[in-house]
């Protein structure tokens, strides 16, 4: 009983009006920048980073965890109704749920989508409130030897695994450690590359990195590309699904549950990856392969009910050993760092309020988004009309005005628009900034303890095989770089004996499926 | 895929040049950064001085932004520049512009500004849409920013 009583507590909090209210509002601006392609969960997070830090921790957290899962269910509908997802991970269901929507189906489609991503979110709620604790009661005793191999495999595998070029993705994460340095030597004060700045001195913000990078340079892209003419949405019929719909995506929700679940866990996972390797899963299991592509609702099942479990169940790493596993946790970790809270094994035991009611405010938010996405999918689908010429300055002003707020330095709003143009160069030459975000709030941690070890061995790296747990994740980190070297010589050698006659926008995408396809074992 | 971002994708001659200048320039910045590094002292292992952590990750860094440079070949994920760029490279300066009046003469005015040219000439809104959303949106971020969340934003018009 000893266990369940604060996750019960937990409850208190969640029903308390005033968390209720941040949760209805986390989630309503989940769906709705779910709904709104090319505003991504990473860049409202990173938005609303300065005006949450006003609200109380836990309805802050509550209401930005909101955003996050509740975008998964939004990501949905303009996947299935325009066949552009909203949300990188609702990519491959606008395969399946944009051919069902041709032929009459999109009401079934966005209805199978929502049904499992409630079922995927909820067991993988269950499923935390087991797993985090446990993670946490095991990392208690970590020391800084552990936490150094922890956060070089996190990177490595958020390089290797979340982007399309190991090295693109390896430069980011450095450039994003050789960022987190600026300012003062974390153990000893000493000024570093701050070019005699004191706005410099005391380094840059976090906030303001995630700011730049994800808000004001996806907007700067999306200035330029959104010129286009946003096509009509087909219209939805009744979004219940048939029993036989409901017969058949049970499998798939099943699968995808847990797949979304072990892969959210994972650095470099998450809410993309998990629903692509669901959709993969489904298409190797069917007795039918060649539905697929044409309307078969295990391909809107499987990755929905995937990419939802996945959200919730990245939390893992973060509640329960201070490492985000991917951008968007990255974001949060610096919500909590914003709020005074540090994130690792002690938060549970240290405050299980905030834990648990964030934890438990998920159950409330995914009830709230299931009747969103039934009875009130109208309205969101009635959204899909509003222009993006009218929502960019809306949200550049936002941004502005909110990195002003943070310290109530002008200084801080160039540093953002230079991080803005960084990342709008990043995204012309295919440079993604999640590992630059994500090495930038390791950056410290891995810096301090680094050293830290270094001087406890006396300055012989081989200390770190002296101690079991580090000794094994550095096995790992091995086992992954040896992975990737070979299948960076397989895609050489691969590339060389095909002709280069398709354009390479063309071939890249179904490049990529095969690889997946191929050895899932890797994403592990 | 939609037609626009394809139209986007450059030829195969301008993105190796293009992969190659977006190599060499943070192969620049870790030359620099190892630099600064080396001087800040970088102690030894048993005792890492401020300038070592940085130098090892600023040598990382030439040695990736190296390999890159040797795999330019296109990948397809490269966007071209464009006349259509143009429209950022205002942005950006009305961007800065912003920052730069927002403490001199408040937030008011520079927003108004922004959110007319936005609309207006970035965004070619009509002028009855811009003028609403410009006088609603400022007083909104009034409302939310300065008697919402009580926030010192530099302002002209009090109440």
């Amino acid at each position: 009983m000893d266990f369940l009583s604060p996750v019960l507590a937990g409850f208190g909090v969640v029903f308390q009006p005033d968390n209720l209210f941040y949760c209805l509002l986390g989630v309503t601006l989940g769906m709705l920048v779910g709904v709104l392609p090319g505003l991504g969960p990473a860049a409202t997070i990173a938005i609303l980073l300065p005006v949450t830090y006003n609200i109380e921790p836990t309805s802050a957290i509550i209401m930005l965890a909101g955003i996050f899962y509740g975008a998964q269910y939004g990501g949905t509908i303009t996947s299935v109704l325009l066949r552009l997802p909203g949300e990188a991970s609702s990519v491959v269901t606008a395969i399946d749920g944009y051919e069902m929507a041709r032929q009459g189906r999109a009401g079934a489609a966005l209805g199978i989508a929502a049904i499992g991503s409630f079922i995927g979110g909820t067991i993988s709620i269950v499923a935390l409130t087991f797993v985090a604790p446990l993670v946490s009661g095991f990392a208690v005793d970590f020391g800084p030897a552990e936490y150094t191999m922890l956060a070089v495999l996190g990177l490595l595998l958020v390089t290797t695994i979340g982007t399309s070029s190991v090295a693109k993705g390896l430069l980011m994460a450095l450039l994003g450690l050789l960022l987190a340095t600026i300012g003062q030597d974390p153990l000893i004060g000493t000024e570093r590359l701050t070019f005699g700045s004191d706005e410099l001195l005391d380094g840059i913000d976090f906030v303001i990195v995630a700011m730049g990078l994800f808000g004001v340079g996806e907007i700067l892209h999306n200035l330029e590309s959104s010129r286009r003419k946003v096509p009509q949405p087909i219209k939805v019929g009744s979004v219940y699904p048939s029993r036989k719909d409901l017969a058949e995506s049970k499998g798939a929700i099943t699968r995808g549950s847990v797949s979304g679940f072990l892969l959210g866990i994972l650095p470099g996972g998450g809410a993309t990856i998990s629903s692509m390797v669901a959709y993969a899963v489904e298409r190797r299991v069917t007795k039918q392969p060649e539905r697929f592509g044409k309307g078969a609702i295990q391909g809107v099942a499987g990755p929905e009910t995937a990419n939802n479990a996945a959200a919730t169940s990245s939390f893992i790493p973060l509640l329960s050993l201070g490492i985000p596993a991917n951008a968007t946790m990255a974001i949060m970790f610096g919500a909590l760092l914003l709020q005074g809270i540090t994130p690792g094994p002690l938060l549970v035991d240290e405050e299980p309020e905030l834990f648990w009611g964030v934890v438990n405010s998920m159950y409330v938010g995914n009830i709230l988004l299931l009747a969103m996405s039934l009875p009130l999918i109208g309205i969101f689908v009635r959204i899909l009309r509003v222009r993006a010429a009218i929502l960019a300055p809306l949200t550049v002003l936002i941004t502005m005005i909110g990195v002003y707020t943070v310290r109530n330095n002008v200084f801080d709003m160039f540093l953002v628009i230079g991080l803005g143009v960084l990342g709008y160069l990043m995204k012309k030459v295919g440079f993604e900034p999640g590992p630059l975000v994500l090495a930038f709030v390791l950056g410290g941690i891995l810096e301090s303890a680094f050293r830290r070890s270094m001087r406890t061995f006396d300055g012989d790296l081989s200390g770190f095989l002296r101690e079991p747990i580090a000794a094994t994740l550095l096995g790992a980190i091995v086992v992954l770089v040896v992975l990737s070297v070979l299948r960076a010589v397989r895609t050489a050698r691969k590339k060389k004996s095909k002709e280069i006659d398709v354009t390479p926008a063309e071939h890249q995408p179904a490049d990529r499926d095969e690889h997946r396809d191929r050895d899932p074992a890797e994403h592990r | 895929m939609t037609t626009a971002e394809q139209d986007a994708r450059p030829s195969a001659a301008y993105a190796r040049r293009q992969n190659i200048i977006a190599a060499a320039v943070p192969l620049a910045v870790g030359a620099i950064a190892a630099v600064l590094s080396w001087q800040l002292g970088i102690g030894d292992l048993a005792d890492p001085g401020p300038g070592l952590w940085p130098l090892i990750v600023s040598v990382a860094m030439v040695v990736v932004s190296a390999v890159l440079i040797v795999q330019s070949a296109p990948t397809g994920e490269e966007e071209r520049f464009g006349r259509e760029s143009l429209v950022v490279g205002v942005g950006v300066l009305s961007l800065l512009g912003y920052a730069f009046l927002f403490e001199l003469v408040g937030f008011e005015i520079p927003t108004v500004a922004l959110l007319v040219l936005w609309l207006k000439v970035l965004g070619r809104e009509s002028w009855r849409v811009t003028i609403a959303v410009s006088l609603v949106a400022s007083t909104a971020i009034y409302l939310l920013f300065i008697a919402g969340l009580g926030v010192s934003l530099p302002h002209i018009v009090h109440f």
